[in-house]
C-alpha cells in the first residue's frame, strides 16, 4: 500500500510566500481534493509536488512516497515522472503534439524508452479501446473535441500505470457532462490502488469525488476534513462562503422578481425558424422563440453547440442561413449590448480604461455622475479607471464591462459565458452586479451558459440547445 | 477530394497566379525601358542586324513594318507580352545571341552560387541558433544576437571586398574573380552565406526556443520521455512546421544577394547578367534575367508551401512568407 | 512551463513588463544612442553640404592628399574633398531613404486599412496585385526601374525605391487590422456605437503604431543599401553623382595608398545602417 505524505511546503517567488507550509497525506483509494479561490496557491501546491514549478520559484518542504523520502528544493518528481508520478495537463489540446497522431503519443507514454515498440502500441491501443477511442487512435490532435483530448492526454499519462495521479482543474472549459466522465476515470483510477490528488474550484466536482478535501485561503489551508461533511455542513467561515457561492444555493433579491407578463405585448426580438450551420455541421434548424421586455432567457448546452452563435444572431451580429431575426423599434441601435466571455479582449488593449469609458460618454451626451454611482454600486474604485485592461483581474474587468453596458440604458443585455472564467466566488459577485443592474433598469437578459445551476438561478425561461456532436 | 489533395491544389493555383502576376511586372516595366532607350527602336534593330555602317533607311523602314514597330503603343505591349509565354525572348542587344540560350548558361551558374551558399549558411546558421537556443538570454544567445545585428548592417558587398581584400590580395589563397574553377566559388559563397548566416541563426533559435516551452513538450516530458527522445519526437518536427515557412523569406534576400556577390566577383550568372543588361540597357536579356529571377523566387516559394502542407496537418497554417 | 499563467490569478495582478528592469534600461539606453548618431549625421547631412567645399571642384595637383587639419578626410584621387563629397552623399541617401519610405509607408498602410477593412474583393484584389510584386526582390525592382531611368535621373529611383517598400507594409496592415477588427473589443464599439474614427484611434492605431515604426527604420537601411549597392556596380547612380556605395568604388582601387578613402563612406554607411536598426524597440525573447 502507497501513500505520498507531505510537510511543510513552501514555495516562494522573490519575498512573496505563494503557498505556506501546507501537510497533506495521501492514500491509496482515497481521493484527496484541494479548493479554493484562485490565487490561493492550490495550483502552485501541485505542481511543487510534481517538480514543474518554474526556476524563479523557490521550493522548500519534504515529501514521502512509499516510504522514500525527498527533499521537494531539489525537485525529485522529475526522475520521477511517468513511473510513480503523473499529472494531467490543464488545457489537454494544447498538451497533444500537433503534428504527431493520437496513438503514438499515448504509446509515449507506456513505453518511455522504446515508444515505438509494438508492445507500447498494443497497450496504447488498450488504453484508448478502454476509454471509449478506439476511432480516435489514428486521428489528429485538432479533430478531438476538448472532452476527447482530455480522456487522451488521461490515457496517454496513465497508460504507464502510476501509482500517483495529480490532476490540475480538470473542468476548465468542459461542460457537465465531459467533467462526469473525467470523474469517472479518475475514481477507476483510484480502485485500481491509485492515489489521486485533485485541484479544482468546481465545488460538484469535489463532491462527485468525495473522499477528504482541504480548503486554500491566501496560500494556507484554512479548513480540512471529509469532503461531505466539509460541503454540506460547513462550519469554517471561508468554507461556508464558498458553498454558499454554489449557483444552487443563492439567495439574492432580484431572484424573486416576478416580472408582469403583460408589460408590453410586442416582443423585443422575434426569431422564426432559424437555421444556421457551419460547413457541413448545423448548430441550430428551424428555432423560434420571442424575448418580451424584461424577460430572462437562458441558452443552454453543452460546448461547441452554437449557444454563442444563435445569441449573436438574436443580436444581429450575425447572420442566419434561414429564417429571419425581426427587432422591435425599441431595440433601436445601442440599446442592445453584450458581455464577452474574457473580459479583457473587450476593452482596448492599449487604452486606460477611464478614456475606453470617456469615449462612451462624450458619443452619447452621457452625464459623469452616471459612471460614477454605477462603479460605486458594482463595488469598483474610481482609481481602477486609470490602469489598462490586462491590470484589472478578470471579475473586476467584468464588473466594469457591466458597468459600460448599463451606460446606454440597454433595453437588452446578450452575456456570453460572462462568468466561466472566474472561480466562485467572483461569479457570484459579478452575477450579483450584473443581476442588481439587470432588475433595476428592467431590461431583458439573455444568458448562455453551460451551468444549468447557473441558468436555474439567473434566469426563468430556458431553450436547451442539444449535442449533436460527440462527447 | 481528400484534404490533402484540396490544399496542394490550392497551393499551386496560388502560386501560378503569383508566377503571373511576376510575369506580367516584369514584362510591362521592360516594355516602358524599352520604349524610353534613346534614338530609335527600328534604326537601333536594324544596326543589330547588319551593323551599324550598313544601315540605310530603307532597311530600317523595312524592319519598322516587319516588326510593326508603327503600330499603337498599346498593341505593342500586348504582343510584347503575348511573346514571353512562347518563350521568344528576343535576342541581346549587345551580343546578338537569343536570349533563352544565355539564360541557360547564366542559370547554371546561379544555382551553383545559390547552393553552396545555402550549405554555408546552414553550416554557420542551423548551429549557431541551435546552440543559443539551449540557454535563451545567455552568453551564446547574446553573442548569436549580436551577430546576426552586424551582420544585417553590413551589405554583402562590403563584407565581399574585406573578403577580397584579406584572401585574394593580402594572402593570395583564393582568386578574385570567377572562373569557373571549385576555388574561386569559394569566396562568393562565402560572401552571401555569411549574410544569410545571421537570418538562419535567429530563427532557428527562436523557432526552436518556443517548441520547447510550449505545452506539449512539457507534456512530453511528464509523462517520462527522457530529453533525446523528446526532441527527436516533437522538437524537430514542430521546429521545422514552423521553420520552413521562413525558408520562403529567405528567397528573396539570397536572390538579392546572388545579384550583388556575382557583380563583385564577376561570376558568371544571372544576376551578373542583369546588372550588365541595366547598365547596356539590353532590355531583353534584362527581361530574361529579371523573369527568371523572379520566377525562381516564386519556385522556391511553391516548394515551400508544398513542404508545409505535408509536414503539418492542421487545415489552416501559415504560409509561406512570400 | 511558463511563469505567467501560475501567477496570473495573484490577488496583486501588476501587469508589467516580461523584461527584467536590466534589459529594459540596457534597450533604452541602445536606443537613445542611436538616437544621437542618428541625429548627428543628419546634422551633417544638412550643414555638410552648406559649410564645406564644393565636392566637384577638382584639383588634380593635390591628388590623394592625406588628411590634414584643413581638410580632415583629405582628397580623393581627382583632388576633390572627401569630407565635401561625404556630407552630399549623406544628404543624398537620407533624404531619398526617407521619401522612399514615407510614400511606401503611406501607400501600404492605406491600402492595408482599406483591404482589412472592407474585405471581399477589394481585398482580393490588392493582396493579387501585392502577390506579384512581394516575389520580386527590392533589388530587382529598383534595377529595373533604373533600366528606365535616362542616365541617373533620381525620380525613377525614388519611385523604384517606394515601389519595392509599399508590399511589406500592406502586408502588416492588412493581416493586423484584420485581426483587430475581429476582436470583441471593436463589436462591443460597434454595439455602442462609437464610430469609425474611435476604431481607428482607439484600436488600429496603438496596435499599428510600434510595428510601423519599426519597419519604417528597416525600411530606411533597405533602401540605403540598395542605393549603395546600385552605386557599387555604377547602375542608375553614376559618376560625378556623390553617393556612398559609389564612393566605395571608386575608392577601392586606392586603399592601399590612400585608405581614408575607402573608410569614410563605409564608416558612415555602418554608422547610419546600426543607428537605425538601434532605434527599433525590441521585443524581449523568452
Amino acid at each position: 500500500m502507497t501513500t505520498l505524505t507531505i510537510d511543510e511546503v513552501t514555495v516562494h517567488h522573490g519575498a512573496t510566500r505563494l503557498v505556506d507550509a501546507v501537510d497533506l497525506r495521501l492514500e491509496a483509494g482515497v481521493p484527496l481534493t484541494v479548493v479554493g479561490e484562485s490565487g490561493s496557491g492550490k495550483s502552485l501546491l501541485a505542481h511543487a509536488l510534481m517538480g514543474t514549478l518554474p526556476g524563479e520559484l523557490r521550493v522548500a518542504g519534504r515529501m514521502a512516497l512509499g516510504g522514500t523520502p525527498y527533499d521537494l528544493a531539489t525537485r525529485p518528481g522529475r526522475g520521477l515522472w511517468g513511473s510513480r508520478l503523473a499529472m494531467l495537463p490543464q488545457e489537454p489540446s494544447l498538451a497533444l503534439d500537433p503534428t504527431m497522431r493520437v496513438r503514438p503519443q499515448v504509446a509515449e507514454g507506456a513505453s518511455v524508452r522504446r515508444p515505438g515498440s509494438r508492445a507500447a502500441r498494443r497497450a496504447a491501443d488498450r488504453a484508448l479501446d478502454g476509454l471509449g477511442l478506439a476511432d480516435a487512435a489514428h486521428a489528429w490532435p485538432h479533430q478531438l473535441s476538448g472532452g476527447m483530448a482530455q480522456r487522451v492526454a488521461y490515457a496517454a499519462a496513465t497508460v504507464g500505470g502510476v501509482d500517483v495521479l495529480i490532476v490540475d482543474e480538470p473542468s476548465k472549459g468542459l461542460d457537465e457532462a465531459a467533467v462526469d466522465r473525467i470523474a469517472d476515470l479518475l475514481t477507476a483510477h483510484l480502485a485500481r490502488g491509485g492515489l489521486l490528488l485533485t485541484i479544482t474550484h468546481d465545488l460538484r466536482l469535489a463532491r462527485r469525488l468525495g473522499g477528504e478535501l482541504l480548503v486554500m485561503q491566501g496560500a494556507r489551508v484554512v479548513d480540512r476534513g471529509p469532503g461531505r461533511t466539509l460541503l454540506d455542513e460547513p462550519t469554517h467561515d471561508y468554507t461556508r462562503a464558498l458553498v454558499a457561492a454554489e449557483p444552487t444555493r443563492w439567495k439574492h433579491e432580484w431572484m424573486a422578481t416576478t416580472r408582469d407578463p403583460g408589460a408590453s405585448p410586442e416582443p423585443l426580438v422575434s426569431a422564426s425558424g432559424v437555421t444556421k450551420g457551419y460547413g457541413a455541421t448545423t448548430l441550430f434548424r428551424d428555432l423560434s422563440l420571442e424575448i418580451g421586455t424584461g424577460e430572462r432567457w437562458a441558452l443552454v448546452g453543452p460546448s461547441g453547440v452554437g449557444k454563442t452563435t444563435l445569441g449573436n444572431a438574436l443580436l444581429g451580429l450575425a447572420p442566419v442561413d434561414h429564417g429571419e431575426v425581426r427587432h422591435h423599434p425599441a431595440l433601436a441601435p445601442g440599446r442592445a449590448q453584450k458581455l464577452y466571455q474574457d473580459p479583457v479582449l473587450s476593452f482596448p488593449r492599449r487604452v486606460a480604461l477611464g478614456s475606453a469609458l470617456g469615449d462612451v460618454l462624450r458619443r452619447h451626451g452621457v452625464d459623469r455622475k452616471r459612471p460614477e454611482r454605477l462603479m460605486e454600486s458594482v463595488g469598483l474604485a474610481p482609481d481602477l479607471l486609470a490602469r489598462r485592461p490586462d491590470q484589472l483581474s478578470g471579475g473586476e474587468l467584468q464588473r466594469l464591462a457591466v458597468v459600460r453596458a448599463m451606460l446606454l440604458r440597454p433595453a437588452l443585455v446578450f452575456a456570453d459565458e460572462p462568468t466561466s472564467r472566474l472561480d466562485l466566488l467572483s461569479q457570484e459577485r459579478t452575477m450579483d452586479c450584473l443581476m442588481t443592474e439587470v432588475d433595476a433598469s428592467g431590461c431583458a437578459l439573455v444568458l448562455v451558459t453551460h451551468d444549468h445551476g447557473l441558468a436555474a438561478a439567473v434566469t426563468d425561461r430556458q431553450v436547451t440547445l442539444g449535442a449533436q456532436r460527440g462527447p | 477530394m481528400s484534404p490533402l489533395v484540396r490544399r496542394l491544389s490550392g497551393v499551386l493555383a496560388q502560386r501560378s497566379g503569383q508566377a503571373l502576376g511576376v510575369g506580367l511586372v516584369v514584362s510591362v516595366l521592360c516594355w516602358l525601358a524599352v520604349q524610353r532607350l534613346p534614338g530609335d527602336a527600328a534604326y537601333r534593330i536594324a544596326a543589330g542586324r547588319y551593323g551599324h555602317d550598313l544601315v540605310t533607311t530603307s532597311s530600317a523602314e523595312a524592319v519598322r513594318a516587319e516588326l510593326g514597330l508603327d503600330r499603337p503603343a498599346w498593341q505593342q505591349l500586348l504582343a510584347w507580352l503575348a511573346a514571353v509565354p512562347r518563350l521568344d525572348l528576343g535576342e541581346s542587344m549587345v551580343t546578338s545571341r537569343p536570349v533563352v540560350t544565355e539564360l541557360g548558361h547564366h542559370l547554371v551558374g546561379t544555382l551553383q552560387l545559390a547552393a553552396a551558399a545555402l550549405v554555408v549558411a546552414a553550416l554557420i546558421g542551423v548551429p549557431l541558433g541551435l546552440l543559443a537556443a539551449r540557454r535563451p538570454g545567455g552568453l551564446l544567445d547574446r553573442v548569436t544576437i549580436a551577430w546576426v545585428a552586424s551582420v544585417r548592417a553590413l551589405p554583402p558587398f562590403l563584407l565581399g571586398l574585406l573578403l577580397v581584400v584579406l584572401f585574394s590580395v593580402h594572402l593570395g589563397l583564393l582568386p578574385a574573380a570567377g572562373d569557373g574553377t571549385p576555388a574561386s566559388l569559394v569566396l562568393p559563397a562565402t560572401t552571401l552565406g555569411a549574410g544569410l548566416s545571421g537570418l538562419v541563426a535567429r530563427m532557428t533559435r527562436d523557432v526552436v526556443v518556443e517548441v520547447r516551452a510550449s505545452e506539449y513538450v512539457g507534456f512530453a516530458r511528464t509523462k517520462g520521455l527522457p530529453d533525446g527522445g523528446v526532441t527527436r519526437r516533437h522538437v524537430v518536427r514542430n521546429a521545422a512546421v514552423a521553420l520552413v515557412p521562413y525558408l520562403g523569406a529567405q528567397a528573396i534576400l539570397l536572390v538579392e544577394g546572388v545579384v550583388v556577390v556575382e557583380s563583385l566577383f564577376a561570376w558568371n550568372g544571372l544576376g551578373h547578367a542583369l546588372v550588365h543588361a541595366v547598365f547596356w540597357r539590353d532590355v531583353p536579356v534584362l527581361q530574361g534575367t529579371a523573369l527568371v529571377l523572379g520566377l525562381v523566387v516564386v519556385a522556391i516559394n511553391t516548394a515551400v508551401d508544398l513542404a508545409v502542407v505535408w509536414l503539418d496537418p492542421r487545415p489552416r497554417n501559415r504560409g509561406a512568407a512570400a | 512551463m511558463s511563469l505567467a499563467p501560475l501567477l496570473q490569478s495573484d490577488p496583486a495582478p501588476t501587469g508589467g513588463h516580461p523584461a527584467a528592469p536590466g534589459r529594459r534600461t540596457a534597450g533604452r539606453t541602445v536606443r537613445a544612442l542611436s538616437a544621437v548618431t542618428l541625429l548627428a549625421l543628419v546634422g551633417f547631412a544638412l550643414a555638410g553640404p552648406v559649410l564645406l567645399a564644393d565636392p566637384a571642384q577638382q584639383d588634380l595637383s593635390r591628388f590623394l592628399e592625406p588628411p590634414t587639419l584643413a581638410e580632415p578626410l583629405g582628397r580623393d584621387d581627382f583632388g576633390r574633398s572627401v569630407l565635401a563629397r561625404l556630407a552630399h552623399a549623406t544628404r543624398l541617401s537620407l533624404v531619398l531613404a526617407a521619401l522612399s519610405v514615407a510614400t511606401a509607408l503611406l501607400l501600404g498602410t492605406l491600402t492595408g486599412l482599406l483591404a482589412g477593412w472592407r474585405g471581399g474583393w477589394v481585398d482580393a484584389v490588392l493582396r493579387g496585385i501585392s502577390e506579384a510584386f512581394v516575389a520580386l526582390p527590392a533589388l530587382l525592382i529598383v534595377l529595373l526601374f533604373a533600366a528606365l531611368a535616362a542616365g541617373g535621373s533620381l525620380w525613377t529611383l525614388y519611385v523604384g525605391l517606394a515601389l519595392a517598400q509599399w508590399v511589406e507594409y500592406f502586408r502588416v496592415v492588412r493581416a493586423r487590422s484584420a485581426r483587430v477588427l475581429a476582436t470583441p473589443a471593436v463589436e462591443a464599439s460597434r454595439l455602442l456605437r462609437l464610430g469609425p474614427l474611435h476604431v481607428v484611434r482607439r484600436h488600429l492605431l496603438p496596435e499599428l503604431r510600434g510595428t510601423l515604426a519599426t519597419l519604417a527604420s528597416l525600411g530606411m537601411v533597405t533602401a540605403i543599401l540598395a542605393m549603395s549597392t546600385l552605386g557599387f556596380v555604377k547602375v542608375g547612380l553614376q559618376p560625378p553623382r556623390t553617393e556612398l556605395g559609389l564612393m566605395v568604388t571608386e575608392a577601392f582601387p586606392h586603399y592601399d595608398t590612400a585608405p581614408w578613402m575607402a573608410l569614410a563612406p563605409v564608416a558612415v554607411l555602418f554608422l547610419l545602417t546600426v543607428a537605425l536598426l538601434g532605434l527599433r524597440r525590441t521585443e524581449v525573447t523568452r
